[in-house]
């Protein structure tokens, strides 16, 4: 299992960061002393790390060239700064990429499978496709596949994002917005009807496999998923 | 000219008094040599006249600087002769300049300074608004779109803080390049993507050409597009739910429309509304406004040179062209 070093000041910044990365199977180790980061990695040694460019004492650069005397993993650094310099500096430093706050989860999931890829090679990423489930219904958001009872049945990305959405959010409601904006297509968009259109979609397709009226609609918010069946 | 008659007017009429009292007293002295008198009175004239002459061309032109206004500050080092009166003119002037300069330089170290802090300022604000995001979303819905809503209003005007800080030192700013329009629009809707679908208002796109390149600085027109596409989204609520941004080469020229069918505006407020915080009858209606973005909008197009026209009817909506000129339209034919 791959493990993930988040040097990061801000405490909830940091778990949240830590739960997103956990979920994919990875071993999180988070830094709590901000004086001495090296002692931490040399004996985590970790594979992969989260820096923050904002640190008390010294800052994300320094750190990022200690490490850099003794290793070559990736390094991912985080910042709020958007500028090209900062970048730059940031590159130039050691660095192999770089996070803008606010960053979305799934852009640093990405980022970090991208470079633990690159680093140690396709074999590293965790042997396991992901899969996103609750009580026997699975979604495999890699193969746009949907299997439940024993019976497997395909989904379209858009469709497979809504189930995904609703299976993470259980038992909260999933607003229409956040959903619209999973459905958001860079060039043609979307409007008020490619939700509905897919959501009923999902909802045929779910009924399928034998499950009706496992998605609610709640009226002036958005939709909630339903557990209205027994894991087998 | 004029001063200097001004001046010496007084130096004439004394003359003059010394002719008449000389010739009066000579006279009255018993001196009849009417002749010897006259000459006498000539020649001193013309010892006053070369006199009054050689002061006119040795003063010219500090009389000439006294005379004309000053346009910029600089103007007033110039050296204006070497008269004890233009030479400690001089001094005075430059001594004055030096310390407005002074003056100036430590405003311009305190703005500095200013900047600086916002620029700080809003970057550590980031991060609080991001924990704010984090939290909201393991919240029940409504309270967590909620809140999320309002923390990107205030992401968005965090923004446009940081912008119109940087509108001072725009020039040093600048990185003009070729941009590829249409993927800009497509870049900044993405960005505002959330602000479309919270309004449930959704843009549409339309060019007649495949690709457009224009000379421009990328990060100064995402803002000009930003601020355009909030504003005819803001005015379309409850009448519309489109915007249209349209793309056209007109005259060699590229013509960037972003149109609403909104409010519109009224006319009596339209030649203003380009104008630092004015927010006119919108503004009384909207409530939420600080008057800043068209006026952003059209400092920062002024400083690209690229033109901005607006057209609107109440009722009806409003057109904003954004106008790159035929030397900035890179398009290939």
């Amino acid at each position: 299992m791959k493990k993930i070093m988040i040097v990061e000041d801000d405490e909830k910044i940091a778990n949240y960061l830590r739960t997103c990365i956990e979920k994919y199977n990875y071993q999180v180790i988070v830094q709590k002393n901000f004086d001495d980061v090296l002692t931490t990695f040399n004996s985590a040694m970790p594979d992969l790390v989260i820096l923050d460019i904002n640190l008390p004492q010294y800052d994300g650069f320094y750190w990022c060239r200690q490490i850099r005397k003794t290793s070559i993993c990736p390094v991912l650094f985080l910042s709020a700064r958007t500028g090209e310099m900062d970048q730059v500096m940031a590159l130039e430093n050691g660095g192999d990429d770089y996070i803008t706050k606010p960053f979305h989860p799934d852009v640093v999931i990405a980022k970090i499978r991208s470079h633990l890829r690159r680093a140690y090679g396709e074999y590293a990423l965790s042997g396991k496709e992901r899969e996103v489930s609750i009580s026997g219904l699975v979604l495999f958001p890699e193969r746009f596949e949907v299997r439940f009872g024993g019976e497997t049945i395909h989904v379209t990305q858009k469709e497979s994002a809504i189930i995904e959405a609703l299976i993470e959010r259980y038992p909260r409601v999933k607003s229409r917005q956040d959903l619209l904006e999973k459905l958001w297509d860079d060039e043609t968009y979307v409007d008020e009807n490619t939700l509905n259109v897919n959501v009923t979609r999902v909802r045929k397709k779910l009924q399928h496999l034998g499950l009706n009226d496992v998605i609610e609609t709640i009226r002036g918010s958005g939709y909630r998923l339903v557990v209205n069946w027994k894991d087998d | 000219m004029a001063i200097f008659f001004r001046e010496h007017l007084g130096f004439v009429c004394f003359q003059l008094l010394q002719h008449v009292t000389l010739s009066s007293l000579l006279l009255l002295a018993g001196f009849d040599n009417t002749g010897v008198l006259l000459y006498i009175n000539l020649l001193l004239l013309v010892f006053f006249t070369a006199f009054i002459v050689y002061r006119y061309f040795s003063r010219k032109q500090l009389y000439h600087q006294l005379s004309v206004p000053l346009k910029q500050l600089e103007e007033v080092l110039e050296p204006t002769g070497f008269t004890p009166l233009a030479l400690s003119i001089n001094q005075l002037l430059v001594s004055q300049y030096r310390i407005y300069q002074a003056e100036i330089a430590d405003l311009e170290t305190q703005q500095m300074e200013h900047l600086l802090f916002i620029d700080r300022w809003v970057h550590q604000m980031k991060t609080p608004l991001s924990v704010l995001t984090l939290a909201a979303e393991e919240l029940d819905e409504p309270e967590s779109s909620s809140i999320r809503e309002e923390v990107d209003r205030m992401r968005q005007g965090l923004s446009t803080v940081l912008y119109s800080a940087r509108l001072r030192t725009i020039e040093e700013d600048f990185q003009i390049e070729s941009v590829n329009l249409i993927a800009m629009v497509h870049a900044v809707n993405k960005e505002h993507r959330r602000y479309y679908i919270r309004h449930r208002i959704y843009p549409k796109l339309t060019a007649d050409k495949q690709a457009f390149k224009v000379t421009t600085d990328k990060k100064w027109l995402f803002f000009i597009l930003s601020q355009l596409i909030l504003n005819a989204v803001k005015y379309s609520a409850n009448h519309h739910d489109t915007i249209e941004i349209n793309i056209e080469e007109q005259h060699h020229e590229v013509h960037l429309r972003v149109r609403d069918y909104g409010v519109g505006i009224p006319v009596s407020d339209q030649k203003r509304v380009f104008d630092k915080f004015f927010t006119g009858e919108n503004g009384r209606i909207f409530k939420e406004s600080t008057g800043m973005g068209l006026y952003l909008v059209k400092e920062v197009a002024e400083r690209l040179e690229h033109g901005v026209r607006l057209t609107s009817e109440v009722g009806k909506g409003t057109m904003v062209t954004l106008i790159f000129s035929e030397t900035q339209n890179l398009t290939q034919v």
